[in-house]
């Protein structure tokens, strides 16, 4: 893995990007933490956060000019927060005297300052705190300048003394009713390691770095404005603060230049996501201050801008708490780690890979790639924990192997000459459709292996339908089948050495049946293709319904509502998109869209393999996702109905408006379990040999132990939850019979037996009655136990 | 990990009827192989695993292998 290009998209990631308010700022208060203080009733806090960025806060506060709120992004929903309103508020009831700190000992040099305006004693508190000896000299009688011009109006005299009174407790040397001129500065830079002069004007022009304040290569620094900016109070406050970093830096013998860009106010590159931004309105003050509810009113029509939609919109950075640029700090982390934990494996096995994150990101930083990559990466050197992904990829190897996988072409003429007879020909379109059979195949329907497995009722019904289709539209091509599995899965677990094998395999049998598109009704299925074989035309089958019309069954037209969750693996197909709503209302639904849809939609919780490697996180998406919709739910991906089911959702498979014959129920049914699943894909497979290709069973499914297997409800939980199939089980039992392999409670009269199968161990716990052998618990482990004397 | 807790087990071995004892096995994951003290018939060799060890100590050390 390229960790550098890693690094490269993580400093890409915006997410800690100051909002504009706060680059604006020349202090850069955070004013987002300042308000959210506010919006919690907390003004003391929130008086600290002044204090911690602005001089003199108690004074600075009521007068700057407030360039934040010219920039407020809520400006064009209702009106620019008001925050100089709200810091009123605070300094009145949330400020504190400053406590008393201990004197540094100033020995980091001498610096004299010339000129007590507001840049003036900003450099000279802000030096004497970094442990300087400050000697300021003032050419009037008192310090302060332009704070003067706020006398009654903005404070009383005696506040401006007060808090000028850290001058005396700070023991700084203040020189006043003392002019400095050309003459007087040439003698004091001998006298002081550096100078600042904030004088507002001076006798010659000088050449002032703009972005040091120094004087070409003097150790004389100016700031406020000399620096021929503007007016803006907080500007020179501002640039007081920077010239005293600047003659921090000169004096101790640092770049004066190095990491500098964003101490002035800068360009925030924030662009604040303002779609759904409803307009609130200012609230009104009515008296001279914001009440303290008002306040905490205004407080609340604050965006708190931030760039966290990605986060807003995904159930995984939210379980993990984190953000993009800090994930991948982690990623980078552990894939340098050479001896020690890998922490982060979880985290990265619980992402569903759904790409919700690059679509919501302006920057379009793709998490689904950053940790797809990282998957591979931790497979190619051996550190992807093995039970993350093992059990999908076993189910995977399942549905490759012989017991469900098969591929056939159209059956021939001579093979279905039986149909060819009046009046099946002229009732049934699949008969016509035999019947006008050229043996080379146009298209291959390919139904993936979780659609075969939760739907396989009407898989053959749809292979008829399609070879009635297809043929009546004048298209030369048959219709074959191909029973299998995509690959998926060893996509999301970063096994490429399996994607490629398998991807071989499909290449191959395209080959072998003259290049037909294939037919495709799964979305993982839709989107695997397009990665690993574009060279193959694919087609789904909601579009082939939405262009040949619907399969003539008995449908009731429906009347509800629905909400229609897009699968995220077709996240960019808008073809599917399509066709699945032109089908769901030529059916007479009403259809009612998520926010989040279309290429925006969210994953069911079964992405990226997460069901397996954190069932809770997967919960998570599920619950999410329910919680956004007020109708029923309408999907086209078998996974994301059984998810959707499981988690006490009314969710229709697009299939069911089509097929189900008890529609209402249909909704609600419990979808199979993992061993079911393998039950009904080998069934699928014989019965539609059988039925369509006439071929006799090569296998069958009837029990071949000379026990029955009585499995309780709560043991078939317990089965799904450690994903242990029922033919393990009868595996392990049949060995405890065969062999008296197993331990036995006396008390309870219970066996217990164990048996390895690949890499793990099952042990079942059981009773037996007669033929009848009864389950009571399950479980394994994968670590080996040698059991040698 | 190790078969401590499991010493008075009401399980016996189901081949020859004895009582099992706590004896050092070896067990291997990862390419990594340890001995722990499990419970186990010192007669035919099977080795107890119990629901509770599996899916609590036992599960704690493979995640943590697999993590390394």
């Amino acid at each position: 893995m390229n960790l550098d290009k890693l690094l490269e998209t993580g400093n890409r990631c915006i997410h800690s990007e100051p909002p504009v308010c706060n680059a604006v700022c020349p202090v850069h208060l955070d004013v987002v933490a300042f308000i959210s203080e506010i919006e919690k009733g907390d003004l003391k806090k929130a008086y600290k956060l002044m204090e911690k960025r602005i001089p003199f806060a108690k004074l600075i506060g009521k007068i700057c000019d407030h360039p934040c709120e010219n920039v407020c992004v809520r400006k064009d929903f209702g009106g620019t927060i008001q925050i100089s309103e709200l810091e009123k508020i605070v300094i009145s009831q949330g400020y504190t005297s400053p406590k008393k700190t201990l004197p540094l000992p100033k020995n980091k040099g001498k610096v004299g300052i010339i000129g007590g305006g507001l840049s003036g004693i900003t450099t000279a508190i802000d030096l004497d705190k970094k442990g300087y000896t400050v000697s300021l000299y003032e050419k009037s009688n008192r310090l302060g300048g332009k704070i003067w011009d706020f006398e009654e109006i903005s404070f009383t005299k005696e506040e401006i003394e007060e808090e000028l009174e850290i001058f005396e407790r700070q023991k700084i040397l203040v020189v006043l009713n003392t002019a400095v001129d050309q003459n007087k500065l040439a003698e004091l830079t001998k006298e002081f390691d550096a100078i600042y002069l904030g004088t507002g004007d001076w006798e010659n022009e000088l050449k002032i770095n703009s972005d040091t304040f120094q004087v070409e290569e003097s150790s004389v620094f100016a700031g406020g404005r000399l620096l021929g900016q503007n007016e803006s109070i907080i500007t020179s406050v501002g640039s007081g603060r920077r010239a005293a970093i600047s003659i921090d830096r000169y004096i101790s013998k640092v770049s004066l230049n190095a990491s500098r860009e964003r101490e002035g106010a800068f360009k925030s590159l924030l662009e604040q996501e303002t779609r759904d931004v409803q307009s609130a309105e200012i609230v009104q003050k009515h008296s001279d201050f914001y009440t303290n509810e008002e306040a905490m009113d205004e407080a609340k029509r604050c965006l708190k801008c931030q760039s966290n939609e990605c986060i807003k919109a995904c159930s995984h950075m939210q379980r993990f708490n984190i953000s993009p640029d800090a994930y991948i700090r982690q990623i980078n982390q552990s894939e340098r780690i050479i001896l020690g934990t890998h922490y982060a494996n979880k985290m990265i096995n619980s992402c569903t890979e759904c790409g919700l994150c690059e679509e919501e990101c302006f920057l379009d930083i793709s998490m689904k790639n950053v940790i797809h990559e990282t998957r591979e990466s931790m497979v190619e050197k051996g550190k992807m924990p093995v039970s993350a992904h093992d059990f999908a990829l076993k189910d995977m190897q399942f549905s490759n192997s012989n017991r469900f996988s098969m591929v056939r072409k159209q059956p021939s003429k001579e093979q279905s000459k039986d149909l060819f007879y009046y009046p099946v020909l002229s009732y049934s379109k699949y008969a016509r459709g035999l019947y006008k059979g050229s043996g080379k195949s146009g298209y291959l329907f390919y139904p993936g292996c979780q659609l075969s497995a939760t739907h396989s009722e009407v898989i053959g019904d749809i292979y008829k339908y399609l070879v009635g289709a297809m043929k009546e539209s004048t298209i030369e091509g048959d219709v074959g089948m191909y029973l299998g599995c995509c690959g998926a899965p060893a996509d999301w677990a970063g096994r490429q050495d399996l994607m490629q094998e398998n991807i071989k395999k499909i290449k191959e049998v395209w080959k072998e049946m003259d290049q037909p598109t294939f037919i495709l009704a799964c979305s993982s299925c839709i989107n695997i293709f397009e990665k690993y074989c574009p060279e193959i035309n694919t087609v789904s089958l909601w579009e082939i319904f939405d262009k040949y019309g619907l399969p003539e069954t008995n449908i009731t037209p429906g009347r509800r509502v629905l909400n229609i969750h897009d699968a995220c693996a077709t996240r960019y197909n808008p073809e599917v998109h399509e066709s699945i709503r032109n089908i769901t209302q030529s059916l007479g639904y009403e259809i009612k869209e998520f926010a989040y849809s279309k290429e925006r939609t969210k994953c069911c919780g079964y992405g990226g393999l997460v069901y397996y490697a954190n069932k809770e996180q997967s919960n998570d998406f599920v619950k999410d996702r329910i919680s956004e919709s007020t109708e029923d739910m309408l999907v086209y991906c078998a996974m994301c109905k059984d998810l959707f089911v499981e988690g006490g959702k009314r969710t229709y498979h697009i299939l069911d408006l089509i097929y189900a014959k008890e529609l209402e129920a249909a909704g609600l049914k419990k979808m199979p379990s993992f061993s079911e699943r393998h039950h009904n894909r080998a069934k699928l497979k014989i019965d539609l040999l059988r039925e369509i290709w006439g071929e006799k069973q090569t296998m069958d499914l009837i029990n071949k132990y000379d026990f029955n297997l009585i499995i309780p409800e709560d043991v078939l939980k317990l089965m799904e939850d450690r994903h242990i199939l029922f033919e393990d089980i009868e595996s392990v039992v049949d060995n405890a019979r065969k062999k008296e392999e197993y331990f036995f409670n006396p008390e309870t009269k219970n066996y217990l037996s164990r048996l390895r199968l690949d890499n793990v161990t099952y042990w079942v716990r059981y009773e037996e009655q007669e033929k009848d052998v009864i389950i009571n618990s399950v479980y394994s482990h994968r670590m080996e136990v040698v059991e040698e004397s | 990990m190790n078969g401590e807790n499991e010493k008075n087990t009401p399980w016996v071995c189901g081949k020859c009827h004895n009582k099992l004892e706590l004896q050092k096995v070896k067990v291997l994951y990862l390419g990594g192989s340890f001995e722990v003290e499990l419970m186990k018939c010192p007669v035919c060799n099977y080795v107890l695993i119990t629901e509770d060890l599996a899916l609590g100590k036992m599960l704690d050390v493979e995640e943590g292998l697999e993590n390394k």
